[in-house]
């Protein structure tokens, strides 16, 4: 309890308190100065004044404070005073400074911007930096699903206040849905890269499959077995990958491109003999897919897509069994580290091609289901999730080198990502708009848990 | 404990002591050069016209842009950490798509302000990104993703759909119509500054940084300065990768930047360097490069209707893989070939695709009167019979009167082939049998004689070009 007490009332050296003040009390000026230009009422602006400083204040004061070491002092004379605190918080500050300049930059330019939501957004971000940069420590072991769950709904609370029908069910419906396809996407990338290897090949075959399994359906084949055969083969070409790049593992990002462009030329090559209409297919989708997959499905009479329940069913069958089978343990153990586990009778190879085998087979699946929503066959239609199921991963906090994450944190990463892109597109922007803003977000919300330790503490 | 250290010491010997065997022998060349030679040979056979002064031409052109990327891919893959820059293709259009709005704008004219410009953003994109790879320390191929969804994005904010006008200057040079085009003075200058590059020991840490990171720091590498400098040359490589692609459509196109990631990695990979870092250089890079640009020229020359791209994508997937599979192959290789020389390895094959050129250009002219659909079927890109499409690259015609004056008017060129590849053996034994460990003469000679050669029958050619009324450049 007694450390708690010492946590909380951390003591801040001189410049700092004085460069907090300013810091807010400019910010305030700013704050009172837009809301008398847009003539808002008077009440409003004082509180938000009052707001600002306060929680710029507090959440100054609380961040720099852990930085404070608690440690002997320091010989006199060595490093000047301001020196030191610029040495001690200066990634905080940067943070700050940057969200600052960035809001400062929008209020200026965009009509209208500073308003009292977006004010509040505003605090919110900076509550999301303090509180990951505080409780965030406790969470050794997850610190990355925590500042996702911590940046998910600090967004889901921006969006709902800044966007008319954010939070309304049919939305949070669509954002689930996609959310799901995205999410069965990224099973396979997920597994791979807790092996050290990655899957490129994923977005070819969905549009194989997605193309294939109409095909299949046009000539006259059941459906329940167009679709069996589909995911067979997007296993068999799984398998393939796995025995491609087993000997190439350094390069499996290449093989699995290589793989990826085959399957989707061959397919194409496959489903135009013999029409006219090259790399077109016609045919009737089964209603129990289109009901699987579109927006209108219902599951046992409830008003949802049984492609949600599907996945949260997945998602709990992964996470279960990876933390809990023996088959998850293995997967980890041969990430981390493959030569202890090949000591302990681990097959290597048995456990790659499986992983290349499980990511093909829920790429079909995703394609087939990709089929149920649109109603047509299109090869491009995985396209997109080139680096999408990458940057889910990536976003969750599994690591690209293996050994560390899981599925989870994928299901976290989706999530975000899948909000993220339904507010951008709520406050009104186009695709490539978001796709830039996707890029910039990227970096930071990785480099919030997953940087590298320096090269002099790897010796 | 003790033999396990003494192990790793003889093995640390051993492998210190290997590469003097060989000289400089790198023998991941040996699947880029093989490929590199039955490429073109098909290519010459399905379409004689490549080999004119117009079909090199606009092979130069079209092929330029992806060299340059994949060299500018190479010198941060060689930074090592997997550094796979996934933004470069982006990085180009990002150049490709400002330069034309600023020359819409009337900002940019002068040619030395757009040449600086191009390699100013390409070094300055690069420099960040290397910043960010250094201070934040997050896995490379993270920012890169990164990189590639912001550029890529911004790119059609700048410029929503292909458009725009290059500067007239630059515009001719896409033409093609010449070998000696600006174009490939680019290419040639930045190949050479590459490999003087190589001669300094900045690059010597920089192979040691990508090799093993640790061991370069504590050995007092300043990596730092050596990962930003990796950077900023890939930065400038860019730039020239954006003006030459600029050349090329002479107009701007904000959505190319996927396919040329794509094709500069996979030109990377396909030219022998290692994804992992430490290992690449300009000539695997520039194999692996043109290697795709055959791919793609050959799969043109045959005809396969609607489905054509669909074949040229399964073809290109499917010789990625397996020329990935061949260089498993290599420590076998390596094992019972000790001395493979790859210099003495293109010189022979080089003499053998002389071989095969000289027959496509010179037999196939003479046979064109006689046998003219055939020929108009490869101007037209209409469907070849099955019978010619097996028969007719390795068909050998009659000796006639015609025949056999060419036969010894081509005496000469065999005679002094045959002599150049026992000059190359000779040297190469030479070389390998003295103390001194060093092929850089020997190459000079065998490669200034080819270039001499090379010129000497492209001018026989040009010369003949007008007689013959079958060449026509066929269409791409």
């Amino acid at each position: 309890m007694s450390m708690i007490m010492q946590t909380q009332t951390p003591k801040l050296g001189l410049p700092a308190t004085i460069i907090g003040l300013a810091a807010g009390i400019i910010l305030t000026a700013i704050g009172v100065i837009f809301g008398f230009i847009q003539g808002l009422s008077v009440q409003v602006i004082i509180l938000s004044a009052i707001a600002t400083l306060a929680a710029f204040t507090w959440g100054w004061r609380f961040v720099l404070g852990q930085f404070v070491s608690e440690g002997p002092p320091l010989a006199e004379g060595e490093i000047s005073e301001a020196r030191k605190a610029w040495l001690q918080f200066r990634p905080a500050i940067y943070g700050l400074i940057i969200i600052l300049l960035a809001f400062l930059a929008l209020s200026l330019t965009i009509e209208g911007f500073f308003n009292v939501w977006n004010v509040i957004s505003l605090l919110i971000l900076l509550g999301i930096i303090v509180l990951t940069r505080t409780l965030g420590r406790q969470f050794q072991e997850n610190r990355s699903a925590f500042i996702g769950i911590m940046v998910l709904s600090g967004l889901f609370s921006i969006g709902a206040m800044n966007i008319d029908g954010f939070a309304s069910s049919i939305n949070i419906k669509s954002m689930l849905l996609f959310a799901s396809f995205l999410g069965i996407a990224s099973v396979g990338q997920t597994l791979v890269a807790l092996l050290g290897g990655l899957d490129l090949s994923i977005p070819f075959i969905i549009g194989a499959a997605n193309v294939g399994l109409l095909y299949l359906i046009g000539l006259g084949v059941p459906p329940w077995l167009a679709v069996i055969i589909v995911l067979v083969i997007g296993i068999l070409l799984g398998v393939i990958n796995g025995f491609l790049s087993y000997r190439l593992q350094g390069q499996a990002l290449i093989v699995t491109l290589g793989t990826g462009f085959a399957i989707s030329g061959g397919v194409q090559i496959l489903t135009s003999i013999g029409t006219a209409y090259s790399g077109n297919v016609f045919g009737q989708v089964p209603p129990w897919l289109s009901n699987l997959a579109a927006m209108n499905g219902s599951t046992f009479g409830l008003p949802f897509p049984p492609v949600i329940a599907i996945w949260a069913a997945l998602a709990l069958i992964l996470i279960l069994g990876m933390r809990y089978t023996l088959y998850g343990r293995y997967l980890y153990a041969l990430g981390v580290n493959r030569t202890s586990a090949k000591r302990v009778m681990i097959s290597e190879l048995a456990y790659w091609v499986m992983m290349y085998a499980i990511s093909g087979f829920f790429a079909a699946m995703t394609g087939s289901l990709l089929l149920g929503w649109s109603g047509g066959g299109f090869i491009g239609v995985g396209d997109q999730y080139l680096f999408l199921t990458l940057a889910a991963v990536v976003v969750g906090g599994t690591s690209l080198l293996g050994g560390q994450g899981g599925y989870g944190f994928t299901v976290i990463g989706v999530l975000v990502l899948q909000v993220l892109s339904s507010f951008l597109i709520g406050i009104g922007l186009d695709f490539e708009w978001q796709q830039f803003i996707f890029g910039l977000l990227i970096l930071p919300m990785v480099a919030l848990y997953a940087r590298s330790p320096h090269i002099r503490t790897q010796i | 404990m003790s033999d396990v250290t003494a192990n790793i010491a003889i093995g640390a010997e051993t492998k210190a002591a290997e590469p003097a065997h060989g000289g400089r022998a790198n023998p991941f060349l040996l699947v880029p050069i093989t490929l590199f030679f039955l490429l073109l040979g098909l290519a010459v056979l399905r379409s004689p016209s490549l080999m004119t002064s117009n079909g090199i031409g606009s092979a130069i052109i079209v092929a330029t842009p992806l060299v340059l990327a994949t060299y500018a891919l190479m010198a941060s893959v060689i930074a090592g950490r997997g550094t796979v820059d996934l933004s470069v293709g982006p990085l180009i259009g990002f150049v490709n798509v400002t330069l034309i709005q600023l020359h819409g704008a009337g900002i940019l004219e002068n040619p030395f302000a757009v040449f600086g410009y191009a390699i100013a953003v390409g070094a300055l994109y690069q420099f960040l990104f290397a910043l960010v790879v250094i201070y934040v320390r997050v896995q490379p191929i993270i920012v890169s993703l990164s990189g590639y969804l912001a550029l890529s994005g911004i790119n059609l904010v700048i410029l929503p759909r292909p458009g725009g006008l290059a500067p007239q200057w630059m515009s001719e040079w896409g033409l093609g119509t010449t070998i000696f085009s600006p174009v490939l003075l680019i290419l040639v200058l930045a190949t050479i500054g590459w490999l003087l590059f190589t001669q300094t020991a900045f690059f010597t840490h920089l192979r040691l940084m990508g090799s093993d990171e640790r061991a370069a720091y504590t050995s007092g590498v300043p990596i730092y300065i050596v990962r930003i400098g990796a950077h900023l040359i890939s930065g400038c490589f860019a730039g020239l990768a954006a003006i030459t692609f600029t050349a090329l459509i002479s107009s701007g196109d904000p959505s190319q930047g996927t396919t040329y990631t794509l094709i500069a990695v996979t030109a990377l990979v396909l030219g022998g360097a290692s994804l992992a870092g430490g290992r690449g250089g300009a000539f695997g890079s520039f194999l692996g490069a043109v290697n795709l640009y055959l791919i793609t020229f050959v799969l043109a020359t045959f005809n396969f209707g609607a489905v054509q791209s669909f074949v040229t994508s399964l073809a290109y997937g499917t010789i990625l893989v397996a020329s990935l599979l061949l260089t498993l192959l290599i420590p076998f290789i390596q094992r019972h070939i000790r001395n493979f020389s790859p210099v003495l390895y293109f010189v022979t094959l080089s003499v053998i695709a002389l071989g095969v050129i000289l027959h496509a250009t010179n037999d196939y002219q003479n046979r064109a009167p006689a046998e003219a659909p055939a020929s108009e079927a490869v101007v037209r890109l209409e469907p070849i019979a099955p019978q010619d499409l097996y028969v007719s690259p390795l068909e050998v015609p009659a000796v006639g009167e015609e025949e056999k004056a060419l036969r010894s008017f081509a005496a000469p060129f065999v005679l002094s082939s045959l002599l150049l590849v026992v000059i190359a053996v000779f040297v190469r034994i030479a070389v390998s049998q003295s103390d001194r460990r060093t092929i850089a003469p020997a190459v000079v000679v065998v490669v200034s004689a080819l270039v001499l050669l090379g010129a000497y029958l492209m001018r026989q050619s040009s010369v003949e070009a007008p007689a013959a009324p079958a060449v026509q450049e066929a269409p791409l």
